[in-house]
């Protein structure tokens, strides 16, 4: 028997393992899946490692999506802590607003919200790309390596707190900037890939962009800048 | 981790208040079963101030009994009287001030401990998880507007009656609060309020954040500059409700360490640590939402209240 092209799973008392088991089951059998009442339960769709598309009706709870390796994940609610954790490559969406620490020490993929996020966003991020519909708390970006965060909204904060690499991306205000995060003119680059990731999830490019990046100066230490260490630390 | 959640029906004094938080509290058990309870706040008691009071531990509660009857002489006519547990709950009129009225009842070290006072408050906590506080305090029945509520993980410091949430802010009538965190100045604050002769009964540092905002409101701070002003006065993690017959809110450290989920829509306002929370107990309806750190918000509570503080 052919498989099916969408399976509808309920997590109304359904243990959580039972629930990303069948998941699971249905990712490797090249199957959609469906998630239904998902009461913003902790754990959903944590660990798929098999690309395919799963649609969650409502909000999810802590870690959805993380460590996941190829799947399209769209989240028809908001998302609580953790969102996308580590996840490697695929896509996350999510129609609401997410909490601390979405997409954090993700290294590949997208993760995009199309509301406000708490704090640390994109904290440590390795890789991928995070965008952001609304606002982001404090510290967003906080010790980012690699890759590009987007916010359209305003930002909290200690924005790019010691980040080493990577960029991020400002529409709205800037609370404040984090240690040794400084702003420069975005490229013809920039603007293509900014172009590009706006259009693919229909969210309006804002009127400007600021563009922040690492200053460099927390790479080695230097004893003439002792105070800014001892802010960073 | 503590588990903390908070309700205010935006449409009506009568609302399932109990039953709504009974399942909310249970929803987060997994954050902590150690201890529980809740402060529900309804229609003003017309017969007087309910009155909660906590019996001394390991000793004969009937005998304890008596000597409270002879401690509240000259300080209160009681109405109602009924034990519930380890507590025994009053309606009385007072004839003291409310500090006086606690210290009269409360002497050095032999047990007695007023646990709640007020028109609108109705306290409940004891040791374990939530679904024991509807056995025994049958919060399910209660009908109101708002409430807080917090089922508690020790990490600190003992698991008992005292040691539970949420915090009556001793000395100030109707206000409770429940906390999520660690209060990493507690022993600083402490020692000050305790030099100025502040009694503290328990070592859980929650209980700081009730002592503060009764000493704020006394010094006259309105309830939203006394939140406003803690955020800079408390170290540490924190997320905290608070509620009075008129308001309602919650507080979040600086930092956003501890998490604090709020979804309002034109019928309610419901704040817990975690959506699963709000979900079980409400179901689908208005989009959660986190706020960064260092933020605290209040509602008024009914607009006959609101056009009266305005």
């Amino acid at each position: 028997m052919p498989p099916l092209e969408t399976l509808t799973i309920d997590c109304q008392d359904q243990p959580i393992r039972a629930i990303n088991a069948a998941i699971r089951d249905a990712l490797d059998a090249g199957t959609s899946v469906t998630v239904v009442n998902p009461g913003a339960r902790h754990n959903i769709g944590v660990g798929m490692v098999t690309p395919g598309d799963m649609t969650v009706a409502g909000s999810v709870g802590y870690y959805c999506g993380g460590m996941t390796d190829g799947v399209r994940i769209q989240v028809r609610g908001s998302a609580g802590w953790g969102l996308a954790e580590g996840m490697l490559s695929g896509t996350v969406v999510v129609d609401g607003n997410a909490g601390n620490g979405a997409a954090a020490s993700i290294r590949g993929g997208t993760v995009v919200i199309r509301g406000d996020c708490a704090a640390r966003a994109g904290v440590s991020m390795k890789g991928g790309l995070l965008l952001i519909g609304g606002d982001v708390g404090y510290m967003t970006g906080f010790m980012m390596q690699k890759g590009a965060i987007v916010i359209c909204g305003s930002a909290g904060d200690a924005l790019a707190d010691s980040m080493y690499e990577g960029v991020i991306f400002v529409g709205g205000e800037i609370a404040s900037l984090g240690n040794d995060a400084v702003i420069e003119a975005p490229t013809g680059e920039d603007d293509r890939m900014l172009d590009a990731a706006f259009a693919e999830y229909g969210i309006p490019r804002p009127g400007r962009l600021r563009k922040i990046v690492s200053g460099r100066k927390l790479w080695n230490f230097q004893h003439e800048e002792i105070e800014t260490w001892r802010q960073a630390l | 981790m503590c588990g903390i959640a908070g309700y205010l029906d935006k449409r009506t004094p009568n609302a399932p208040l109990g039953q709504t938080m009974l399942v909310m509290l249970n929803s987060l058990g997994q954050r902590g079963p150690d201890s529980a309870g809740m402060a529900l706040f309804g229609p003003a008691n017309p017969f007087g101030e309910v009155c909660l009071i906590k019996l001394p531990e390991r000793q004969d509660p009937d005998a304890a009994e008596r000597r409270l009857t002879e401690r509240l002489q000259g300080l209160a006519t009681v109405s109602e009287r009924r034990r519930i547990g380890d507590v025994v709950r009053l309606v009385v009129d007072r004839s003291a001030g409310v500090r006086d009225f606690c210290s009269a009842i409360e002497r050095r070290d032999d047990g007695f401990e007023v646990l709640s006072l007020g028109r609108s408050i109705e306290l409940s906590k004891q040791v374990g998880e939530p679904g024991n506080l509807d056995r025994t305090f049958d919060v399910s029945a209660f009908r109101g507007s708002h409430g807080i509520g917090h089922t508690r993980l020790s990490t600190e410091s003992k698991v008992d009656l005292s040691h539970s949430q949420p915090f009556w802010a001793r000395g100030i009538p109707d206000l409770a609060t429940v906390h999520n965190g660690h209060i990493t100045n507690y022993d600083r604050l402490r020692r000050i309020y305790e030099q100025r002769g502040l009694r503290f009964f328990s070592e859980n540092d929650s209980e700081v954040i009730a002592v503060y905002l009764a000493d704020q409101l006394d010094k006259g701070l309105s309830l939203g500059d006394a939140v406003a002003q803690s955020l800079d006065d408390f170290d540490g993690s924190f997320s905290y409700l608070v509620a009075t017959p008129s308001e309602f809110g919650y507080a979040r450290d600086p930092f956003a360490l501890k998490p604090m989920i709020i979804v309002e829509t034109p019928d309610y306002v419901a704040v817990a640590n975690e959506e699963i929370a709000i979900r079980s107990a409400l179901g689908p309806a208005g989009v959660a939402r986190e706020p960064s750190g260092h933020v605290y918000r209040l509602w008024k509570v009914g607009s006959e209240v609101a056009d009266a503080a305005a």
